[in-house]
């Protein structure tokens, strides 16, 4: 299992359109996807499950991943909300 | 899986048939000539042709005299008027039809006749055959296509189910049926393009509201659910399309990208569905025509959510994450 902390730098934050990608990648792997804030955590690949952390722009969000794939998972997630900034400004 | 089936041309003898009642067309020569064939929805009113400018004459087209052409041919000097109608029937005219009841000049009888180009008459007015006419001819030279799927009338909504053989469209239209929804077509529904912007689907004549379910065999969704179960036509909203689940392709989750499919040249809605064991697909079905119902009417539920989230976080601000 590992643990990150990621930070959503995207000014809308993660409304429909970004949960629906990261849902998206987080269902390619098999690992179970966890995403939390507050200490509410939620499944990764459930759409409303995401959209329900109002995750807006500047918030620190926990990324817990558990499986046989879950560094390349991990690398993905990490990659869309913090490079990538879910192709968004 | 789709073939283009405009149709190209009608006999003047269809024509007569088709429109005989409700036009009230009669015949004022012989039926000589009847197989003479309309390729055009235009009509045209061969006033300035019979003035003498034939330059641009579109004569191909059914030609409609009403009081102002057959009037200006009795203002005509005999060997004028005889000079007139021989050189306007010398073309190819398909027919010519006389509003108002008017009667043709005798000339122009002999002519026709001599010419094989049947004369008709009506009573109704230039106006009233101009409206009437249009609507059969534009029903009848719309571009059509038959296309292998099955046609649901969804609460409401022309809901077209599409997708390979032996993914359940057929299976699917039954479920709908059982559940109160109405039938148009199944298997193959002729799709035409009603309106610029309109889709029309309809049962093949010759199948109607036959349908074939396998392990149940061909099964006549009338007689087995009544009159309330079908409908002859209805226009295309929607096109749900089934496909098997594959994990490799992005399905969509929020509801905020739609997409679409072009047919005789018209956007229609389209929702790709893929089938997973143990999905009520028909409860989904139900719920893609009441969304289209709602985004009809501007409720676009997806994207009110997704608006009213934004403005949330904006007004919340960022709080750290202390787990």
């Amino acid at each position: 299992m590992i643990n990150r902390t990621v930070t959503i730098r995207n000014q809308l934050g993660i409304h429909a359109r970004p949960a629906g990608q990261f849902v998206r990648i987080a269902s390619q792997y098999k690992s179970f996807v966890y995403i939390g804030k507050n200490g509410k955590e939620v499944n990764g690949k459930s759409i409303m499950g995401v959209l329900m952390l109002a995750a807006g722009f500047g918030t620190e969000l926990n990324l817990r991943v558990e499986g046989e794939d879950e560094e390349a998972a991990m690398a993905a997630l990490v990659d869309l909300i913090e490079n990538k900034k879910f192709d968004e400004e | 899986m789709e073939i283009q089936s405009p149709v190209a041309s009608i006999t003047v003898e269809k024509l007569f048939e088709d429109n005989s009642e409700e036009a009230s067309l009669q015949i004022i020569n012989s039926k000589n000539g009847f197989n003479r064939e309309i390729r055009e929805r235009e009509l045209n009113r061969p006033g300035l042709a019979l003035s003498g400018f034939v330059e641009l004459f579109t004569y191909w087209r059914i030609q409609i005299m009403g009081n102002t052409e057959v009037g200006y041919l009795n203002t005509l000097f005999e060997a004028e008027r005889l000079q007139t109608i021989q050189r306007v029937l010398g073309f190819d005219l398909p027919c010519i039809i006389f509003t108002n009841s008017n009667k043709p000049p005798g000339e122009m009888i002999e002519i026709a006749n001599r010419n094989d180009i049947p004369l008709l008459s009506t009573p109704l007015s230039t106006t009233a055959l101009t409206h009437h006419l249009s609507e059969y001819l534009n029903a009848i030279f719309a571009p059509q296509l038959i296309l292998h799927g099955s046609l649901v009338d969804v609460h409401g909504v022309g809901m077209l189910i599409t997708g390979e053989s032996a993914i359940g469209k057929s299976e699917m239209a039954l479920d709908l049926i059982e559940r109160g929804h109405q039938l148009v077509a199944d298997d193959v529904v002729t799709i035409t393009r009603a309106g610029r912007n309109r889709l029309e689907g309809a049962p093949s004549d010759l199948l109607m509201h036959h349908m074939e379910i396998r392990g149940l065999g061909i099964i006549d969704v009338r007689r087995m659910f009544g009159i309330r179960a079908i409908r002859g036509k209805k226009q295309i909203q929607i096109i749900l399309h089934l496909e098997r689940f594959n994990a490799i392709r992005e399905y969509e989750r929020t509801g905020m990208d739609e997409g679409w499919r072009d047919l005789l040249g018209v956007r229609i809605p389209m929702v790709v569905l893929p089938i997973l064991p143990g999905k009520n697909l028909t409860v989904i079905a139900e719920g893609v025509a009441l969304n289209h119902k709602l985004k009809q009417l501007g409720e676009n539920a997806a994207k009110d959510f997704d608006d009213w989230l934004i403005s949330r976080m904006k007004k919340d601000p960022p709080t750290r994450d202390d787990t």
